[in-house]
């Protein structure tokens, strides 16, 4: 099984970078906000988000919560929900930047904060360390806690 | 107007993006070892999964950032291509991590019900395994008073006949005889084999504790009054016609309370809110009868043929075990048990046992005095007596 698979994976990448242009059309564009590649990007944030508020739901409906290692997965679900919310502002405010004013050069470079929505993208392009760092951590050591302890509370 | 510096920036997005590609490869490990431990947890099956998924996010969401902050601020659009490609990866991802969750939803429910199905089948197995022991018990007990009554019986009559001989051989008998003292030593052993007989059949008597004198009436009043919740969540009205005599006979109280429950839950199945189940019983010349009527679905004739038959169900999840035990408990008890069942209109319940008024149960009493001590052997000779009679049988 592995072994087809690591046969196929590369076989569909190389058929895809070959792939005739128009096959591609749709993506030309797609971290420009507007096209349909960033409308699909935008709304899976939201289904991820939303799934998530599902899943805590569902740990709550089943009183998994009374476990250490569910709770952490519950905060784990409450994280990588404002992830993505943030994630989709972040997007957003990038997607639809015009024009970004970079000085400088190489490590050296800078970001002229000329308007709000520059804000905007210099502060969600953070929540990689402030969202994503915690919520993994969090996932770790709830899985961590079901292995060692699953009967915990 | 400020610049602020990208490159702390970019710093802290890829130390980030690092972190969080070990820390997801622990995760898969740990939830690796999860499934491990046992396979057919739907739980950790599903962690098992997001784990995966979680892990090809961190390494698509790495590079399609990494590749996007080359295009717009490294100056580099030949790469436009293979970021577009990746954060098409990570799209897909979403929709992924979003359908295993919500697949996962689905699964958990039907997970919780097996688990649910699974407890109600191992409660009724438990029970039907208690009640089968049960009833072996009562039909080991029932034989074993049975055939001592009938050894009983059988040395009684060989023993009257030695009896009156001997008694009439001393009458024939001089008082000089020598022969007397053996006829007398022949009489007196009879008297004492007699006399162990009698006990013997008292012990097999008392034996059948299984059955006590007890009333329909108050086993099914006491029947109803437990199950009475379960009706009235389902807003079926009962309708109890008990019988103003007391039914009494020699019953075992447990079993048929086993048999009127399962019965009732039956028809309470079966029958729609706001329908109405009647339970009646009644005096009949040689029965206690108990009805139970509900005004539910009913049944087809093919249907009710095998509702007596091990294992036929209709239910989901039913052992097709729970009439059996009932007719069981009724044949124990030397009853009829008969079912009528007319499509849309209900199913009605017959129970016939066979009862004694002239035995009133008495307050901590469960079995009748002893009688006196016997008698002994009777002195009628087998000229004037012919053929001894047997003693009836008590049950």
């Amino acid at each position: 099984m592995r072994r087809r698979l690591s046969q196929v994976c590369p076989a569909v990448f190389v058929l895809v970078l070959l792939s005739p242009r128009y096959a591609l059309a749709q993506w030309v564009t797609w971290y420009q906000f507007g096209t349909e590649g960033s409308y699909v990007h935008e709304i899976a944030h939201l289904l991820f988000a939303f799934s998530m508020l599902f899943f805590i739901h569902e740990i709550f409906h089943a009183r998994l919560q009374r476990f250490r290692g569910f709770r952490l997965l519950v905060w784990t679900w409450a994280i990588l929900t404002f992830w993505n919310l943030d994630a989709f502002i972040g997007h957003w405010a990038d997607w639809t930047l015009h024009n970004p004013v970079i000085l400088g050069q190489g490590w050296g470079r800078e970001l002229l904060m000329y308007d709000f929505q520059t804000w905007l993208v210099y502060v969600t392009k953070i929540d990689h360390s402030l969202f994503l760092v915690p919520a993994f951590l969090l996932f770790y050591l709830g899985l961590r806690a079901l292995v060692q302890k699953p009967g915990a509370e | 107007m400020i610049a602020l510096p990208l490159a702390p920036l970019w710093i802290l997005e890829y130390l980030s993006a690092l972190t969080i590609l070990i820390l997801n490869l622990l995760s898969l490990r740990l939830s690796q070892r999860l499934v491990v431990r046992d396979p057919e947890n739907a739980l950790w099956l599903f962690l098992n999964w997001l784990a995966i998924v979680f892990f090809m996010f961190s390494i698509t969401h790495l590079i399609s950032h990494a590749l996007h902050d080359l295009i717009v601020y490294w100056n580099h659009p030949n790469l436009a291509l293979a970021q577009r490609i990746f954060g098409g990866f990570d799209t897909v991802i979403y929709v992924v991590i979003a359908s295993i969750t919500l697949f996962f939803h689905r699964i958990q429910r039907m997970y919780r019900r097996m688990e649910a199905d699974h407890h109600h089948l191992e409660e009724t197995s438990h029970e039907i395994l208690a009640l089968n022991r049960e009833m072996e018990a009562l039909v080991m007990e029932r034989t074993m008073s049975e055939m001592a009554l009938g050894m009983a019986h059988g040395i009684r009559n060989p023993l009257h006949v030695i009896g009156g001989f001997s008694h009439r051989l001393l009458r024939k008998t001089d008082e000089d005889d020598p022969s007397r003292a053996w006829a007398t030593a022949i009489a007196e052993e009879a008297r004492r084999i007699e006399q162990m007989v009698e006990r013997f059949e008292m012990l097999a008597q008392r034996k059948t504790s299984f059955f006590a004198q007890e009333d329909l009436n108050v086993i099914v009043r006491s029947t109803l009054e437990l199950l009475l919740p379960e009706l009235k969540a389902k807003r079926i009205s009962l309708v109890a016609e008990i019988c103003s005599e007391p039914l009494v006979g020699r019953f075992n109280k447990h079993l048929l309370k086993v048999a009127l429950s399962h019965l009732v839950r039956n028809a309470v199945e079966a029958t729609r809110p706001g329908g109405t189940l009647l339970v009646r019983t009644a005096m009949e010349q040689k029965f206690a009868v108990l009805i139970i009527h509900d005004t539910g679905r009913g049944m087809p004739q093919d249907v009710v043929e095998k509702v007596f038959v091990p294992f036929y169900t209709t239910k989901i999840g039913g052992t097709g075990l729970g009439m059996v035990f009932v007719r069981q408990i009724v044949d124990e008890h030397r009853g009829i048990i008969t079912l009528d069942s007319l499509v849309g209109q209900g199913t009605t319940v017959t129970i016939r046992l066979p009862h004694r008024f002239t035995d009133r149960p008495e307050v901590g009493e469960e079995f009748p005095p002893p009688p006196p001590p016997a008698a002994p052997a009777a002195p009628e000779t087998p000229e004037t007596s012919g053929t001894p009679e047997p003693p009836k049988d008590r049950d």
